[in-house]
């Protein structure tokens, strides 16, 4: 059974889901929009933002934060977080204007990354292209290109990423969906998640929500 | 920027209600009631739809049978007198159908991206039945009674934007008619004014046979939609800083172009004192039960009398009168008297502010870009000149941090606890603006300010989601509440006040420090009236 979330609603319960599993607040916002971004185009965002969140090592936040000191990119514990360092590389985003090319060692769900980095190609207006195995994902201001194995966009785990700006002039693809259908099952994995930042009722929480007065006129 | 200040906003022309009207007037939107399956008691469906130049919306609305022991403005109410959703153009039965299975749940319910809104509403129960057998009877309601109510119906939620499975927000984006903000729900409020009046006569109607009448059209003008609001809507203004820097602006520009008007002419005084006795007026039918507000109102109509007093003796016409005119109040008048004044004081320039309110809309998402590149030095200086006012606070002193917000697990609602006598502060939101500030501006003094603020947020990402809103303070000046929002003192419906002024709502009416009443569209046009009228 599939049910439909609405852009808004993938990008709110996959950034409290990111959240619940151990994220900062402004990093777990950028987990949303990136699973809403990729939900637009009607790819599995939210389901792999899901797959990844539930395999993040609890509270080992250091473990999978790059290294950038020197490149390629890697992660203490091995494997670096698609979403931590996608955030970072959109911090550096006017690097790659200046012609940086960034390389990765191995990451976690390379498209998340894509995604993430993604979203600083609307505020500078250019192209963002991430490349893994087989594939090239490209992030237009509003827009996406995909070029080559598509088999490779959903992959768990790569060795190599290079992220760099681009110079196509046209996506291939523009947002297909504003209202993403999603296995049903997963749904609640995620909504399970996103209920864990919610605080359970107390006496003292009831009596402070309502209206002093009767409710009635 | 202090929510004392934003607590005793008033409406303004930039109103969000008043935009949408003026555009539906001007623009000669066209109304129908497509459908009417309401029973003799009143209970049934209805379809009320408004043709714009290019794109029709329905409200479509139910009306159910509700035992008064289940009737609850709280979030927490499960069943409701009546239930709506916006349809994105004209339905058909089968929509109908489809929407009748999940319109009355509201939140346990789910609708399509083809409606825009859901919302319901409850009866007044104190003006219902009087307006109900005073119509059967023959008999015109009680004009006291009804204008200090306000309503017939009081709406406690209007959902929109992908709530719920309703259409996102990028779907009506780039519609000129809703892309404002609240246009879709506000258009549903008003639609919704106008089938609480037709249920109401439908009702005596049945009842009184042929010795019932309709309301006197000048009486029914005076009914508007009553909201009941708690603090589920306060963190909208917190979760969307560049909306509410835009919001501002506007109102800002708009108070300065007035007040740099070197002469005022003789009509814009007279529109000016016109609209003042309408103020004047409203605030006599203006009721509230509780004491912060009582003391307020108190002060205002101490202010009008201050005022009357001021424009007795001027003449308003030259030597920057508005301008004047304000210096003067902000030395003895309380908040609400001086925002009552800036309001009025716009009301005769349309042709001078009215364009501001295409302005009010916001691109959030280039508000959501972390410059990196930005050394830490320059963070440091925005954080020095632009937040003094969580910086100056002693967040030690348990009663500057003695709340905070959560998302309750019963009801999915935003509420308040307090830190040190309550548990779940685990579940904390970052609305804690002005206490983020500090702890970000404590870490980044205690590092080498050599670094990029990429290199300062790779080491410590717990101050990413405020090193954001503070880069954005840089050319979004009046994005932040500037106050402590998890203060002991804190009072939750100035923000509510703040954001329901924008809304065009009238009458503020708190019930508790965290909820409030207020009307909407009350004195608003029908219809029918759009050329005889000024939205």
């Amino acid at each position: 059974m599939s049910y439909r979330l609405t852009l808004v609603e993938a990008e709110s319960y996959l950034r409290k889901a990111a959240r619940a599993c151990g994220l900062d607040w402004g990093i777990a916002e950028e987990a949303g929009k990136a699973a809403r971004w990729l939900a637009a185009f009607d790819l599995p965002g939210p389901e792999i933002m899901l797959a990844h969140l539930q395999q993040l090592p609890a509270g080992e936040y250091r473990q999978c934060v790059p290294d950038c000191s020197k490149e390629p990119w890697q992660a203490p514990g091995g494997l670096l977080c698609p979403v931590i360092t996608g955030a970072a590389l959109a911090d550096r985003s006017s690097q790659m204007l200046g012609g940086h090319c960034f390389r990765l060692a191995a990451t976690a769900y390379p498209l998340l990354l894509a995604a993430t980095v993604g979203q600083a190609a609307r505020c500078h207006r250019t192209v963002f292209t991430t490349a893994w195995a087989g594939v090239r994902v490209s992030c237009f201001e509003n827009g996406l290109s995909i070029e080559g194995n598509r088999d490779d966009l959903l992959l768990e785990r790569v060795d190599n990423i290079t992220c760099q700006q681009d110079e196509l002039s046209e996506p291939q693809q523009l947002p297909a969906t504003r209202s993403y259908a999603i296995d049903y099952d997963l749904f609640k994995a995620i909504d399970q998640l996103a209920f864990q930042t919610y605080a359970p009722a107390t006496e003292e929480s009831r009596a402070g929500a309502g209206a002093g007065l009767n409710d009635n006129d | 920027m202090r929510l004392a200040r934003m607590g005793s906003f008033h409406q303004t022309r930039l109103s969000f209600m008043r935009t949408l009207l003026r555009r539906l007037k001007r623009e000669q939107w066209r109304f129908k009631r497509n459908r009417w399956e309401i029973d003799a008691q009143g209970f049934g469906r209805a379809v009320y739809t408004v043709y714009g130049p290019e794109r029709a919306y329905s409200l479509v609305a139910f009306s159910h049978d509700l035992p008064d022991h289940l009737r609850s403005d709280r979030v927490i109410a499960t069943a409701w007198d009546t239930t709506f959703a916006l349809y994105d153009g004209i339905p058909d039965t089968a929509d109908l159908d489809r929407l009748e299975q999940n319109v009355p749940k509201q939140e346990a319910g789910r609708i399509s991206d083809s409606e825009i809104s859901l919302s319901r509403a409850n009866r007044s129960v104190r003006l219902w039945q009087h307006v109900v057998e005073s119509l059967a009877a023959g008999e015109q309601p009680n004009r006291e009674q009804l204008e200090s109510v306000g309503y017939l119906v009081r709406t406690t939620a209007v959902y929109g934007s992908g709530k719920f499975g309703a259409a996102d927000r990028l779907t009506i984006a780039e519609r000129p008619e809703v892309s404002g903000p609240f246009q879709a729900e506000l258009l549903s409020v008003w639609l919704t004014r106008a089938f609480a009046i037709d249920l109401v006569e439908h009702i005596a109607a049945a009842r009184g046979g042929d010795e019932a009448v309709v309301l006197d059209p000048d009486l029914r003008r005076h009914i508007g939609v009553g909201n009941s609001t708690g603090l589920g809507m306060a963190p909208f203004l917190i979760n969307h800083p560049a909306l509410l820097n835009n919001w501002m602006m506007a109102r800002e520009e708009a108070f300065a172009r007035v007040r740099a008007l070197q002469n005022a002419e003789a009509g814009a005084i007279a529109v000016f004192k016109h609209e003042y006795e309408r103020a004047r007026d409203n605030v006599v039918h203006w009721h509230s039960q509780h004491p912060i507000q009582i003391e307020k109102l108190a002060a205002l109509r101490a202010d009008f009398e201050q005022m009357d007093a001021y424009i007795a003796g001027h003449t308003l016409a030259d030597d920057h009168p508005w301008d004047r005119f304000y210096r003067w109040a902000e030395d003895r008048l309380t908040l609400e008297g001086q925002e009552q004044l800036l309001s009025l004081m716009v009301e005769p320039y349309g042709a001078l502010v009215d364009d501001l309110t295409q302005c009010m809309d916001a691109d959030e998402h280039l508000s959501f870009f972390i410059d990196g590149a930005m050394p830490l030095a320059r963070l440091r200086e925005i954080l020095e000149s632009r937040c003094q006012w969580a910086l100056e606070v002693d967040y030690d002193e348990p009663a500057n941090r003695a709340r905070f917000w959560y998302t309750s697990a019963e009801k999915l609602e935003p509420r308040v606890g307090e830190r040190f006598d309550e548990p779940g502060a685990e579940y904390e939101l970052p609305l804690a603006v002005g206490y983020d500030i500090k702890r970000l501006y404590t870490a980044l003094i205690a590092v080498s300010q050599d670094i990029s603020t990429a290199e300062f947020l790779l080491a410590h990402p717990e101050h990413r989601h405020t090193t954001r809103r503070v880069q954005n303070l840089a050319s979004h000046p009046y994005a932040e509440i500037q106050d402590n929002l998890i203060a002991a003192d804190m009072l939750p419906i100035d923000i509510l006040r703040c954001k329901l002024s924008f809304f065009g709502a009238t009458k503020f009416d708190p019930r508790s420090d965290r909820w409030v009443r207020i009307c909407m569209y009350q004195d608003a046009p029908f219809p029918h009236e759009w050329l005889q009228l000024e939205p």
